[in-house]
């Protein structure tokens, strides 16, 4: 059994009961692969640095979990196949960066970032409507 | 002598900033860490130009290329 962290991207505009019954699925997933969810952060609605499926932001779930390696493709399978989720990434992490991750508290960049983006998301979006 | 001082001046070390900090590791969703080390059009500043030592250097563009795949950072700049 290896550590892995899951970045996804969720569609944008879901609402606060959508985000959990998503978070529930992706609980589920990995609990289906004999992994177990370690840590989950929810860094909210964020802008992406380009556009994914038309997308102009996105909401971004940190997840740490456990997987077998021979499982994770089947993972990723999975990920691709949720129609909720725009975008993924499954990194491995050592035993000492899981240590790490756990000890430390979410890196507040992450989560200040995008308070500020979401100000200017009404004009912006609209623009590129046009 | 008026030479050795003016070369003296030209090759100024730069220090690197993760070192300066203690940063051990470089995380790939800190931004706000990252922002400062890519170009006006989404490129990789190189180490002869931030000063980074190799070590920290070979982290970041790791780092950048991890937070590229997840769109946190620009592969290229829109127009």
């Amino acid at each position: 059994m290896r550590n892995y962290q899951s970045i996804l991207i969720l569609k944008p505009d879901l609402d606060e009961a959508q985000v959990d019954q998503s978070v529930e699925k992706i609980t589920a997933i990995i609990n289906k692969f004999g992994g177990s969810v370690l840590k989950l952060d929810k860094w909210g609605k964020k802008r992406l640095a380009y556009r994914v499926r038309k997308n102009k932001f996105g909401y971004y779930l940190n997840v740490y979990h456990t997987c077998e390696p021979r499982e994770v493709p089947k993972l990723e399978k999975e990920y691709q196949l949720y129609e909720l989720i725009i975008k993924y990434l499954v990194i491995r992490l050592e035993e000492s960066d899981i240590e790490r991750v756990m000890s430390q508290e979410p890196v507040e960049s992450v989560i200040k970032d995008d308070e500020g983006d979401e100000g200017n998301n009404s004009s912006e979006s609209s623009d590129d409507d046009e | 002598m008026k030479n050795q001082r003016k070369k003296r001046t030209l090759f100024t070390q730069k220090i690197c900033r993760f070192c300066s900090e203690k940063i051990q590791h470089i995380d790939f969703f800190d931004t706000k860490l990252l922002k400062p080390l890519i170009s006006e059009r989404g490129k990789i500043v190189p180490s002869r130009i931030s000063g980074n030592c190799a070590r920290h250097q070979r982290q970041m563009t790791e780092a950048i290329k991890r937070a590229r795949n997840i769109a946190l950072l620009p592969f290229s700049v829109e127009h």
